[in-house]
């Protein structure tokens, strides 16, 4: 069987399924629906279909490949496509070389033949065999089946088909999706807000209804208002299979009362008619679907979060929207703004640096207790008014004597300490940085992290 | 689920950092009280470390500069914060919210409330038992602490670096017979942490760099 495996390395993750990356290759997903609707996601970053009706349709499998990589690179990602006999074969073609592969139909074996067992993914088999001098998959290939099953077991003879370019399953692909969304028009619009809530519950019913039939439950839930006057509003809200309909109403409330709170622009007037009285149509989408496994997330973090400080904190993403309610995770690096991470709240947040790593050249403990999300513009000078400036080799060119903080009135530097140069990432141009960093004490008692970066001087930190 | 009354339970009191407890009418932060920092500083979340560090939670409403890694090396988990840096225009219902669920809201005022505002959030850090922490200006609170002098330790003319600050934090009650309490802290010490600062004034005086005293013109 022809297997086309599509796989976005900017969006893998690792065998764990991570919420954000399964979220962030979802739109690639439908993407590939678009071509062919039975997908199988394997994980998030690689799916695959069956090849052989969509590359008849589109006239060819290097022709259903280039349009494919096409579509989702045209979606901001990157995309390697691998067409072979089999899950394996084609999984291991998307990694050979940087576009993807095309292994012709009845080659597998020899395109699997120079792969080392390691790719098989079986740790035990993996460490057992090149100890019996079986380092490639040829090699396993060419063992007689009885040796295999009897020396290895199951796995053996598991690891030899998929060797032998055989499929040890055929495509699980995902059910193409029913319309599990639950909707309303109002007509005429209603006056209060009470029957658009008493409505919600009832269609929250129906979502949670329809999900329970498939034996599925939802991560988020996506509310949808229309107004009469055109715009929708949407928003998304944790779900996680523990809200009763009831509490699925209750965040509609809140998305009407905040409607009207994160309205930029002019203020609304209580009793305008556009708020709530104008809603004509309201739809309740499940968002991320996943098997109810009636598994519980802790909202935030580690700790338990309870009822009355997670209702207050979803109350004031009502009103301000869902990122600017966030939680902070501690991450790695060497500036300070880049130690915390903010999350907001309901989402999981991994930090893509951890914190746990010995970050050489960090500030050291204690911390400052300010720190600036951008760093402000500063002039620091020396006794006769001059710039002081670092050279090459973090040479000084005058002891530090005053600061000014965006054109503020001069502090007089009482002590300071640095130059501490500071070259991150220079194998990447738009996250490089090269510094030098001071800490300087002004004669108003406060403490300053401050940072010359090409040239310009900036504070990144106070200490207060 | 943690029910916050199981959390904190007591006479109505959240517990501070031992080296606050000299500073605070009754040893603590007051259920229902408002208590300010002075301007937004490491003593503005270090009111809250000992709360947090017994399991309150606490939102920090304002602040979008937080440098929440001195936070928690002075005690407070960040595991119990939520961060709301731009609160915009409606503000107070936003601290309103968040007072009913928090055992603590930090708030840095985006502008100056009107005595009606603030005997409205005043009512309901009351009615649902919380502390609202200000760092800023708030007539009519019940506790004002603010950072009298401080000076750096550990850091000299081009060598060195920052270790250690000690403070003297006053602290003035709203009674008008209360006295004013003072203690000196190390705010922070050599490791994040905040404790009493015994000893004299000399403190610094090893390196002979020691930064001039500063006293902070700060009202609240």
């Amino acid at each position: 069987m022809r297997v086309l495996v599509l796989r976005c390395p900017d969006l893998l993750a690792d065998e764990e399924p991570g919420e954000g990356s399964a979220q962030a290759f979802e739109p690639v997903v439908a993407l590939v629906e678009g071509f062919c609707p039975h997908v199988e996601v394997l994980r998030p970053g690689v799916c695959a279909i069956p090849a052989r009706g969509p590359a008849r349709y589109f006239g060819g499998e290097a022709e259903l490949a280039s349009r494919l990589s096409a579509a989702v690179s045209r979606a901001g990602h990157g995309c390697q496509v691998g067409v072979a006999d089999g899950l394996f074969a084609a999984g291991l073609a998307a990694r050979a070389g940087p576009g993807g592969l095309m292994v012709p139909p009845g080659k597998a074996p020899e395109f699997l033949a120079r792969f080392p067992v390691g790719v098989l993914g079986m740790p035990e088999l993996c460490e057992l065999l090149p100890r019996l001098g079986i380092e490639t998959l040829g090699q396993l290939a060419g063992l007689p089946p009885a040796e295999a099953v009897s020396r290895f077991g199951p796995p053996g003879e598991l690891a030899r088909r998929l060797a032998r370019g055989l499929d040890p399953r055929p495509l699980i692909p995902r059910p193409p999706r029913a319309d599990l969304s639950a909707a309303l028009e109002f007509d005429p619009t209603p006056a209060q807000s009470e029957p658009v809530l008493f409505a919600a519950k009832a269609l929250a019913d129906q979502m949670h209804d329809r999900l329970a039939a498939g034996g599925l439950g939802c991560v988020r839930v996506r509310v949808e208002v229309r107004y009469s006057d055109g715009t929708q509003v949407s928003r998304l809200w944790r779900h996680d299979g523990l809200l009763s309909a009831l509490a699925v109403a209750e965040r509609v409330r809140w998305q009407l009362d905040g409607r009207s709170a994160s309205r930029p622009g002019a203020p609304v007037p209580l009793g305008d008619d556009r708020e709530p009285g104008g809603i004509t149509l309201l739809r309740l989408v499940p968002d991320q679907l996943v098997r109810a496994t009636g598994r519980q997330l802790a909202l935030w973090g580690d700790a338990v979060v309870s009822d009355r400080v997670a209702r207050a904190a979803i109350r004031v993403q009502a009103m301000l929207g869902h990122e600017r309610v966030t939680r902070p995770v501690p991450a790695g690096g060497r500036r300070p703004v880049e130690q915390v991470l903010l999350v907001p709240f309901g989402d999981a947040g991994v930090p893509q640096r951890p914190a746990d790593r010995p970050w050489p050249g960090q500030i050291p403990v204690p911390s400052p207790a300010t720190v600036y999300p951008a760093p402000r513009s500063a002039s620091v000078t020396d006794s006769v008014g001059a710039v002081v400036s670092v050279g090459g080799r973090a040479g000084l060119s005058a002891a530090p004597a005053q600061l000014s903080v965006e054109g503020d009135r001069p502090r007089l530097v009482t002590a300071w300490a640095g130059p501490w140069p500071v070259t991150e990432r220079w194998w990447d141009p738009p996250q490089a940085c090269r510094q030098a960093r001071f800490q300087l004490v002004t004669d108003d008692g406060h403490a300053w992290l401050a940072a010359l970066q090409d040239g310009h001087w900036q504070i990144e930190a106070r200490y207060d | 689920m943690r029910h916050r009354d199981d959390v904190l339970a007591g006479d109505g009191m959240l517990p501070v950092l031992p080296a606050l407890r000299d500073l605070l009418p009754g040893g603590g932060l007051q259920r229902g009280s408002v208590v300010t920092s002075g301007d937004f500083g490491l003593l503005s979340m270090v009111l809250v470390a000992g709360a947090v560090a017994n399991g309150a939670w606490c939102a920090v409403v304002g602040v979008p500069a937080v440098g929440m890694r001195a936070a928690a090396e002075a005690g407070v988990d960040p595991d119990r914060v939520l961060l709301v840096a731009e609160p915009g225009p409606r503000w107070p219902q936003v601290v309103a919210a968040l007072l009913d669920g928090f055992d603590v809201v930090l708030l840095r005022p985006p502008d100056q409330p009107s005595a009606q505002l603030r005997r409205k959030l005043e009512a309901a850090a009351r009615r649902y038992g919380s502390v609202l922490v200000v760092a800023g200006d708030w007539p009519g609170a019940h506790s004002r602490l603010l950072v009298a002098y401080a000076e750096w330790t550990g850091i000299g003319a081009g060598h060195g670096r920052l270790r250690a600050r000690r403070a003297q934090v006053v602290a003035t009650g709203r009674g008008a017979g209360e006295q004013a309490r003072s203690a000196w802290l190390w705010l922070p010490g050599t490791d994040g942490a905040v404790t009493a600062a015994v000893g004299g004034l000399a403190a610094s005086a090893a390196d002979g760099h020691g930064p001039d005293l500063a006293r902070l013109a700060s009202s609240g």
